[in-house]
C-alpha cells in the first residue's frame, strides 16, 4: 500500500500516518492479520522522527485497529468484516463525520453533493461480501 | 607507455565522461541537485543549464584527456593524478553554475508556490524485503580464496626481495615509476589480500545497508500502488550485481597485481597494464546498468498491478514530490536531522549517499578511511 504523507503541510504528521493508514484499512490493501513496517522502519521510510510514528501507532492502537507486540511487529487487529463497531464509539464518530459534513454545508455545497462525495469516498472501501473495488 | 601512465589517462578519460553523461541518468524532477514540481520539468532554463553543462564538460574532458596524454613522458606518475583532481574539480564547478542557475529561476518563479509536496513510501517493501543477492559474492571470494593460496604456495620460492609499485604500476624500480624493492615478509608479499579483504567488506557492507535503507520513490512516479517500489526493487537488485561483479574484478585486478609480484607471469611494456582490465570492464558494466536504469530506477518500465485509479483517491488534489533542496548541501550531501534514514538515495547520477546528520554516518566515514590509513602504517613498518 503506498502511504502518501504531506510533511510541510498543516495537518500534523502523526494525524497523517494515523489517517492513511486508516484508509489502508478500509480499502482493503492492510487486511486484518496483515503486518506494517515497525516505527523504526516507516520513520526512515517516510524520512520524518521516530517517535512521531510511535504517536500515530498509539493511537491506532487505542483505536483497536493495530496491535503491537515485541515479536510480531505492528499487525492490522480489525477491518470492516471483524464484525460491527463498539457501541460507544459510534457517538463520537458521528460527532466528527456531523462536523465536516456541516464544514462543506456553510461552503455552500447542495445537499445531494454532499451525498454524492460520501458516495464516492466510499467506493474506495471494501466492506464485507464484496471484493477491494 | 608504461602501466601506470596508462592508468592515469585511462582514469582521466573515464571519469570525464562519467561527470558529462550524469545529468542523463537523473530523475526529470531533480536537476543538478535542485527539485523540480513535475509540471516544470521542460522548464527552458532547465534545458539552457544541460545543455551549458553537457558542452562545458564535455570541453574540460577533451582538453585534461589530451594534457595527460600530452604529458605523459614527463613527470612522475603522479601528473596523471594532478590532472585528474583539477578535472574533477572543473566538473564540479559546472555542476555548481548550473544548480545556482537553475535555483534562482525556480526561487525568482516560486515554482513550488500553492503545490501540495509530499512523501511516499509502500509498506509492501518492509513486509516482502528485498534479499540481498548472497551468491553473487561468490566470485569475489572465490579469487580472494585463491589468491590466499596461491600465495601461501607460492611464498616458501620467492625471493629474499619483493618489487612493489602501483596498482598495475611498474614493477622493479623502471626509470619514472613508483616501484621499488622491498625486503620479503608476510605483510609486503600478502598488501594486495588486505586491498582484496578491504573492497569486498566495504561494497558488500554498504549493499546490505541500502537494502535496509528505504526505497528511493519518487510521488511522481508513484502511478499505482505497487509499480514504482517494484522498479526500485530491479534497479537495486540490477546495480547490486554489477557493484558484486565490479568487487569480484577488482579481486581479479588485484590478484593479477600479486602473481606478477610474486613472480609467476611478467609481461613487458603495456602488457603490463593487464592487471588493470578486470577493473575497467567492471566499471563499464556498473556505468552501463546505471545508465539504463537511471536515478532509482526511473527509466526502467513498471511491472507492478497495473491500475487505472491513481495513488491519491478519487476527488484529491496532485501532489508532488516535497522541495528537499535545504537538506542537500551544494546539491550532493545530505544532512537532515530530522530524517532517521542512515543511507539515502543519491542526488546527482546513480547510486546512494549517507545522511551525515547521523552520528552512524561518521562513524563509516571514520571506519572507511581508518582502515586503509592503517594498513598504510603497517606497510610503511614493514618497509613498502
Amino acid at each position: 500500500v503506498l502511504l502518501t504523507i504531506e510533511p510541510d503541510g498543516p495537518v500534523p504528521i502523526y494525524q497523517q500516518i494515523r489517517d492513511r493508514i486508516v484508509e489502508a484499512i478500509a480499502g482493503g490493501g492492510q487486511p486484518a492479520g496483515s503486518g506494517l513496517p515497525s516505527t523504526r522502519q516507516l520513520a526512515v521510510d517516510l524520512g520524518v522522527n521516530f517517535h512521531t510514528v510511535n504517536k500515530s501507532y498509539d493511537i491506532l492502537r487505542q483505536e483497536g485497529l493495530l496491535r503491537i507486540s515485541r515479536k510480531s511487529g505492528a499487525v492490522v487487529q480489525r477491518d470492516a468484516g471483524s464484525g460491527p463497531p463498539n457501541p460507544d464509539w459510534v457517538p463520537d464518530w458521528t460527532g466528527r463525520l456531523r462536523t465536516l459534513l456541516a464544514e462543506a454545508a456553510v461552503q455552500g455545497m447542495p445537499a445531494a453533493d454532499i451525498v454524492r462525495h460520501c458516495q464516492a469516498a466510499m467506493a474506495g472501501f471494501a466492506f464485507p461480501g464484496e471484493g477491494p473495488s | 607507455m608504461s602501466a601506470g601512465s596508462l592508468a592515469g589517462i585511462l582514469s582521466v578519460i573515464v571519469v570525464g565522461a562519467l561527470c558529462c553523461v550524469s545529468p542523463a541518468m537523473n530523475r526529470p524532477t531533480v536537476q543538478f541537485g535542485v527539485r523540480v514540481p513535475a509540471g516544470r520539468t521542460s522548464a527552458p532554463v532547465i534545458g539552457r543549464q544541460r545543455r551549458a553543462y553537457y558542452a562545458r564538460t564535455a570541453a574540460i574532458g577533451v582538453c585534461c584527456a589530451v594534457a595527460a596524454l600530452l604529458l605523459r613522458g614527463h613527470g612522475s606518475w603522479w601528473l596523471a593524478r594532478i590532472i585528474l583532481l583539477a578535472e574533477m574539480a572543473a566538473d564540479l564547478a559546472c555542476f555548481l553554475i548550473a544548480r545556482k542557475n537553475i535555483r534562482d529561476v525556480k526561487n525568482g518563479e516560486r515554482w513550488f508556490a500553492g503545490l501540495r509536496q509530499a512523501v511516499v513510501t509502500d509498506t509492501s517493501w518492509r513486509a516482502d524485503p528485498p534479499r540481498f543477492p548472497v551468491r553473487w559474492l561468490i566470485p569475489a571470494i572465490a579469487v580472494l580464496v585463491a589468491t590466499i593460496v596461491i600465495g601461501v604456495l607460492r611464498y616458501p620460492h620467492l625471493p629474499a626481495r619483493l618489487a612493489v609499485g602501483p596498482v598495475g604500476g611498474p614493477v622493479g624500480g623502471t626509470p619514472g615509476g613508483a616501484g621499488r624493492w622491498v625486503p620479503k615478509s608476510v605483510v609486503t608479499a600478502f598488501a594486495v589480500v588486505a586491498g582484496q579483504l578491504y573492497v569486498t567488506v566495504l561494497c558488500t557492507g554498504m549493499m546490505i545497508l541500502v537494502y535496509r535503507s528505504r526505497p528511493d520513490l519518487a510521488v511522481a512516479d508513484s502511478d499505482a500502488p505497487g509499480t514504482s517500489v517494484s522498479r526500485y526493487r530491479r534497479f537495486l537488485a540490477a546495480l547490486a550485481k554489477a557493484m558484486l561483479s565490479l568487487v569480484a574484478l577488482v579481486n581479479l585486478s588485484l590478484l593479477l597485481t600479486a602473481l606478477r609480484k610474486w613472480q609467476v607471469y611478467q609481461l613487458p611494456g603495456s602488457g603490463s597494464a593487464l592487471p588493470l582490465l578486470p577493473y575497467a570492464v567492471g566499471l563499464i558494466v556498473l556505468a552501463v546498468v546505471a545508465l539504463r536504469a537511471g536515478q532509482g530506477g526511473y527509466r526502467l518500465r513498471g511491472t507492478g498491478p497495473s491500475q487505472a485509479a491513481g495513488a491519491h483517491g478519487p476527488g484529491q488534489a496532485a501532489r508532488t514530490d516535497r522541495d528537499d533542496d535545504r537538506f542537500w548541501k551544494a546539491g550532493l550531501i545530505y544532512v537532515n536531522r530530522d530524517d532517521p534514514a542512515l543511507v539515502v538515495g543519491a542526488r546527482f547520477g546513480v547510486g546512494w549517499t549517507l545522511n551525515l546528520a547521523n552520528p552512524v554516518a561518521w562513524l563509516i566515514v571514520a571506519g572507511t578511511t581508518a582502515v586503509p590509513a592503517g594498513l598504510a602504517v603497517i606497510a610503511a613498518t614493514a618497509g613498502m
